[in-house]
């Protein structure tokens, strides 16, 4: 039960937080875009910068330099739209069986021709021992809800590219559209040879796809990256090359300076920030982009750093952002679509198309999702179901105390 | 050679794999089946069908037969198409239906065509009863137009009519005059059918006979 009384006061707090957060906001703004415009014809200086420092976060690889965006291409007529979405019940250890549920929803759009389109979804069950059970570094786990999230994400690319590659096996011409990104980031820190499974199988996937000149593209609706405010950072750092871990700026590197070199050093710094890079600290690369791009419009190529793109060989990610109407999105490609002007072009057109389409998110992403998706209510059927099948079949089950309280609380 | 090319033609394309299981649309024959829609909701009374394409429902006041081991004989009295998700509404696009198709051709997979069916008899071994039947249409059965000879044969009597005028919550007067168009084809336009339909009206509606000859002068025209 929620105290909604109690929790009015903090919303309150909270509102009155955000109206200042706002106020300096403005000006954080106004600052990154004459930044960012000072940089645009500068912009191999400030690669050179990104290239040789050594920061704390993320940097873009300056792929295509910095400027205005690039002109909406123009659609093909005749184009194919393949998506996917996956949706779970996770293994619930308080039901009568901890089996789980992955849903994949398919969709493929035909544009131009009146055929119809396919959408559709497809359930599988894993309950088998070896399904439940994993092993991963040497020891044995109970799969749990990052490692089902991590199978799901698996599955939605390696049947992206399955159903993209059968579409263009049928004469259509296709690109894949995947849900977020292709960056595998959640995989750093995972035991080695789990790590290498799942790269591997994407990997392979994206051969496949590379192989046949299929593009595919990662949609991320509402970025909150910040790689290029990053890079705006570096622009205001005063050393040649930074060194975050270095940096004479921190207190706890400025031992044995003395207090002129200190008074110096603090001269650099702008409106009692306590860094040089700091003034530009909350923002994300979407805000900005607003203000640089029009509608239709993207900016130039940036190549992701990523650590785990080190793995990636031929399929390092490249990423842009795209003026979409109602938003900015981040769209990520591997770099054979990168560097391909006519899938690069492809990959432009059709995310602003289904953007349009899809009132501001793609229309085949969203699909894809209306069909994968789990609700509470089929979840509660899908155990009732498998409760009375137990039954049915004779079955030894027990269901948890906490999971019986759940549902039938006594007074 | 030729026998390995059928085999290819039969082979299900590489896109299947993705496809929901639906049943054929052809029978085992290899010939169309031929039904207008599929049962999703039967009582005794009345029985709701899904058209088996969009838009594509019989026409009001068509008759339509169950394939069921009885029979069931209905008219149609209500066709609707609306969304398929209770959370999803049809809007405006200001487009064509061609352009539609060729730009937004998600929504058609997003829309279906339903149609209710008042029941008004079953054949008993291939003969007319003018009575509910002993077991409302399974849900699932087919639903098929009535040729012309089926409606002939099972409107030889006109007790029918009477279970239209009692019926509550329909257009009644539209439905009788659509049932009644339906029928004299069936008949041929026959000037007997057309006086004998007409003496039976007047003897259900007798007390009125403004409704009466307007019903009547809607069907001869």
């Amino acid at each position: 039960m929620l105290d909604l009384y109690a929790v009015k006061t903090q919303i309150d707090d909270m509102v009155a937080d955000e109206r200042r957060v706002q106020e300096d906001f403005r000006a954080v703004l106004e600052l990154a875009l004459a930044e960012y415009r000072r940089w645009v014809p500068e912009w191999e200086i400030l690669a050179q910068k990104i290239d040789k420092s050594r920061t704390s976060w993320l940097l873009p690889g300056l792929a295509e330099g910095l400027g205005g965006g690039s002109a909406l291409p123009e659609r093909p007529t005749e184009i194919s739209i393949a998506a996917t979405d996956g949706s779970q019940i996770f293994p619930d250890r308080h039901e009568v069986s901890s089996c789980f549920l992955i849903n994949i929803g398919y969709i493929l759009l035909h544009y131009g021709t009146g055929e119809k389109p396919l959408m559709n979804s497809k359930p599988t069950l894993y309950y088998r021992e070896e399904e439940v059970f994993e092993e991963w570094g040497g020891r044995r786990i109970f799969i749990n809800r990052e490692l089902v999230g991590l199978k799901r994400g698996l599955m939605e690319f390696t049947e992206l590219a399955d159903l993209a590659l059968a579409a263009s096996a049928e004469g259509h011409r296709t690109l894949a559209l995947s849900d977020g990104t292709l960056i595998l980031w959640n995989l750093e820190g995972k035991p080695q040879d789990f790590k290498e499974a799942y790269l591997k199988a994407t990997l392979a996937a994206m051969e496949g796809l590379r192989q046949a000149r299929l593009p595919v593209a990662g949609y991320i609706s509402q970025p909150g990256s910040q790689e290029l405010i990053n890079s705006l950072k570096l622009g205001l750092c005063p050393l040649e090359v930074a060194d975050c871990d270095r940096c004479p700026y921190q207190a706890e590197n400025q031992l044995g300076f003395s207090a002129d070199e200190i008074g110096v050093l603090q001269g650099d710094l702008w409106c009692g920030h306590s860094l040089p890079c700091s003034p530009l600290e909350g923002l994300n690369d979407a805000v900005l982009l607003r203000q640089v791009l029009s509608p239709g419009q993207r900016t130039p190529l940036f190549r992701s750093s990523s650590k785990i793109l080190n793995e990636y060989g031929p399929h390092r990610v490249y990423y842009f952002y795209l003026h979409v109407g109602a938003e900015i999105g981040r769209v990520e490609v591997p770099e054979w679509v990168a560097i391909d002007p006519e899938l690069l072009a492809l990959v432009h057109a059709c995310l602003c198309d289904q953007a349009e389409k899809g009132e501001g998110y793609p229309v085949a992403l969203s699909e894809a999702h209306e069909r994968a998706v789990v609700r509470g209510a089929d979840r509660d059927t899908f155990y009732r179901f498998l409760r009375d099948t137990f039954v049915k079949n004779d079955i030894q089950t027990s269901v948890s105390t906490k999971s019986f309280k759940k549902r039938y609380a006594g007074i | 050679m030729a026998r390995v090319d059928t085999v290819k033609e039969s082979k299900p394309g590489p896109l299947s794999r993705f496809m929901p299981d639906k049943a054929p649309l052809r029978d085992e024959f290899g010939s169309e089946r031929d039904y207008a829609g599929e049962i999703v909701e039967s009582s005794t009374t009345e029985l709701i069908a899904e058209a088996r394409e969009l838009h594509g429902a019989p026409s009001f006041g068509q008759f339509i037969r169950v394939e069921v081991e009885m029979p069931v004989v209905g008219i149609v009295f209500n066709v609707f198409t609306h969304s398929i998700e209770p959370n999803r509404r049809p809007t405006a696009y200001g487009k064509t239906e061609e352009e539609l198709r060729l730009e937004q051709p998600q929504i058609f997979e997003l829309l279906r065509t339903e149609f209710q069916a008042l029941v008004i008899g079953y054949l008993d071994g291939g003969a007319p009863v003018q009575i509910l039947p002993p077991q409302p249409a399974r849900i699932h059965s087919f639903v098929h137009l009535c040729a012309d000879e089926e409606i002939q044969a099972f409107t030889r009597t006109d007790d029918y009519l009477r279970r239209i005028l009692n019926t509550a919550k329909i257009p009644t007067d539209e439905l009788l005059i659509a049932v009644l168009r339906h029928t004299l084809r069936a008949h041929a336009h026959s000037r007997t059918y057309l006086v004998r339909v007409g003496r039976e009206l007047s003897r259900l509606m007798g007390d009125d006979y403004d409704r009466l000859s307007s019903v009547i002068r809607r069907v001869a025209n």
